[in-house]
């Protein structure tokens, strides 16, 4: 399509929408600026990808929420989470017991001194800290008493710990917003169901 | 009904300095009020606690039948009102200081029940102070409120915001008997009943005492003031007794259906027996049976066949049921000491008589206000934890538009056109102090 058919696609836009887009990437090509006016646009699409606030900090949209932290390591800190990821292969899966978590990763930056923890999560971030201080602790402990002034999951401060470190993201997409991790388990049994079904049927 | 768990053990919690409610059962039949008072002047509202104090009745020998007590709480604009110290004010938890209307995104709070629907004094700043008393016969309550209120016209200072009585036989309003399911303290003393289970450590029920974490749950500052304390929730709701009868009458035709319905919304049948040990009839002997009305289990019933995954009592206290999320009932439990005020309704009334009538939910427990917070978020205006997805509890939650009932069966059967059948009026974060904290705030602070 050449430029000029874009832009008369564009022309067709509404008037609110073009002058957004007009007013703030005035410098983009043309092509851009009709995909994200269309994206605008589209009421329905934009909705359901809403984003809202997940609490105190971070993004949300629709029941899954971001949390990113960049938290001050001990001396001799990622030395020792690194070797414990080494024994486990990098691999996490005791995670999944928790059943919120969609993912999480660990990253030391700046020469080992500080580490980025990234989650994408169901809900908002603190209810289940109670749970985690009395059914997990040493494991919350061990993970994240290598970070300078870890106050101890069962301390009372460790929410406000947290927040203090937690950078909120400024932009943030998830596919199915309104999938949880406990839906998608239940999709997958679902599925299972109906796939022994069709097996068993034929 | 037999109420009262014997006291079969020493106790190690101070009982003495408790106050009753902590640990006395409601009476059978129970009367009562909530007085929601507002202290104007600092040193009247030491005064008042001053002269309240004798009245008021500590968990020693709780087992024991008295006529009436007398249970006093604060909330944290009551704190500031009486001239708490700013460094003991900073001690007590964020949520507490910001009030429950200030939490009300949190606690699901919206819509009909959002604060500015609220009835007066609830969520103003202005509920400092509340008064309970619980009685088991007219005339004690009727003594028991003069008490109090003689009390209170010697005070200029402190003013009668709100008066609410209470009273029932031990069912409320829907016509469920409600109250007796109550979690076993660790220390208390009381005879451990069949299906409670491990007792719970005290201190995830009274300051100052090891919690399930092992170690005491964080106390407001001095020690006089936090030790032996407790946290309340407060929250009044208005039932729709009769939009629960058109609900069962829409959705079943004979009266066996009716009720059949109405207990796997519950998980008990009017009577209080358990869909879990009675899945096809009410057994009303089960049911006032306080050795056999909790001994059961979820696990062998995964799928809730017998009860319902999203039933009101398997959400609140799911037992051993599978979840979805990693969590620790333990900490998720409550002391209970709601009331209900209001006529019962007859399930055959399908008509708004247009009377007020409902619960005050009041729950008791070192993190009642986490809890209440947890529980309004994911227990009840949710369905994920249990795998419902957005199926909500079918008594308390805030329903949405389309909302609809799952009873598991084969097939499964979807009842629509669920509604909100009780509607939040209002209620408050409450702080219930020691016996030796209500004579330590009702001093002059020393600065």
């Amino acid at each position: 399509m050449s430029d000029r058919d874009l832009e008369n696609r564009f022309q067709g836009l509404p008037t609110t929408v073009r002058e957004k887009i007009d007013a703030v990437i005035d410098d983009a090509k043309i092509a851009l600026k009709l995909r994200v006016a269309e994206l605008l646009a589209d009421k329905e699409e934009m909705a359901e990808h809403a984003v809202t606030s997940a609490g105190r900090v971070g993004a949300k949209s629709g029941e899954v929420s971001e949390l990113t932290a960049i938290m001050p390591l001990k001396p001799g800190g990622a030395e020792k989470l690194r070797k414990f990821f080494g024994l486990v292969g990098g691999n996490l899966a005791g995670a999944g017991q928790v059943g919120t978590l969609h993912n999480m990763r660990f990253v030391f930056l700046d020469d080992d001194t500080k580490l980025l923890f990234a989650t994408a999560y169901d809900g908002e971030w603190d209810p289940y800290i109670d749970d985690f201080a009395t059914k997990i602790p040493e494991f919350m402990d061990y993970l994240f008493g290598n970070v300078e002034g870890w106050p101890g999951i069962q301390s009372p401060d460790v929410k406000d710990f947290i927040v203090q470190y937690q950078l909120p993201a400024e932009a943030w997409f998830v596919a199915h917003p309104t999938l949880t991790v406990a839906g998608a388990n239940r999709l997958k049994r679902l599925d299972r169901t109906v796939q022994n079904f069709l097996t068993e049927l034929n | 009904m037999d109420l009262f768990r014997r006291l079969t053990k020493q106790p190690t919690l101070e009982l003495d300095d408790i106050q009753a409610a902590v640990l006395r059962a409601r009476p059978e039949p129970y009367f009562g009020t909530h007085a929601i008072l507002e202290i104007t002047d600092a040193a009247a509202g030491r005064e008042l606690l001053r002269r309240l104090a004798p009245r008021i009745t500590s968990a020693a020998r709780w087992d024991e039948p008295v006529p009436a007590w007398t249970v006093v709480a604060i909330s944290y604009p009551g704190l500031e009102a009486l001239g708490v110290s700013e460094e003991s004010l900073a001690s007590f938890p964020a949520n507490f200081r910001a009030g429950m209307a200030a939490r009300a995104e949190r606690l699901r709070d919206t819509g009909p029940n959002a604060p500015h629907h609220w009835e007066f004094p609830f969520g103003t700043g202005r509920a400092h102070l509340a008064v309970s008393v619980y009685a088991e016969s007219k005339e004690a309550w009727q003594e028991a409120v003069d008490g109090y209120q003689r009390e209170l016209a010697q005070v200029a200072g402190v003013d009668l915001l709100s008066h609410q009585d209470f009273g029932a036989t031990g069912f409320n309003v829907f016509g469920y008997r409600d109250g007796f399911t109550q979690p076993a303290v660790e220390g208390s003393g009381a005879e451990t009943m069949p299906g409670d289970g491990r007792p719970i450590k005290p201190g995830e029920f009274v300051l100052g005492y090891p919690s399930e974490t092992g170690r005491p749950l964080p106390m407001p500052s001095p020690s006089v003031l936090g030790r032996n304390g407790t946290y309340v929730v407060f929250r009044k709701y208005h039932s729709h007794v009769a939009a629960f009868n058109r609900f069962l009458h829409g959705n079943a035709d004979t009266a066996e259906e009716r009720e059949l319905l109405a207990a796997k919304l519950v998980g008990r049948w009017r009577s209080g027996a358990p869909l879990a040990l009675s899945p096809d009839r009410d057994d009303p002997a089960l049911g006032e049976d306080p050795r056999r009305q909790n001994h059961f289990k979820y696990a062998e019933d995964p799928r809730g066949l017998r009860t319902p995954l999203g039933s009101h009592i398997r959400r609140m206290n799911p037992r051993d049921s599978k979840l979805e999320i990693l969590s620790d009932l333990r900490i998720r439990r409550l002391i209970r000491r709601s009331t209900s005020y209001g006529d019962a309704v007859p399930d055959s009334e399908v008509r708004d008589d247009g009377s007020s009538r409902g619960l005050d939910f009041i729950a008791l427990s070192a993190r009642a206000i986490d809890t209440v917070e947890f529980l309004q978020s994911e227990w009840v205006n949710s369905g994920n934890f249990a795998g419902l997805d957005k199926e909500k509890d079918p008594l308390i939650s805030n329903q949405d538009k389309g909302a609809y009932f799952t009873v598991p069966g084969t097939p499964p059967r979807r009842v629509q056109g669920i509604q909100s059948f009780n509607t939040l009026l209002g209620g408050e974060y409450l702080f219930m102090p020691s016996l030796s904290a209500i004579a330590w705030l009702s001093q002059e602070p020393t600065a």
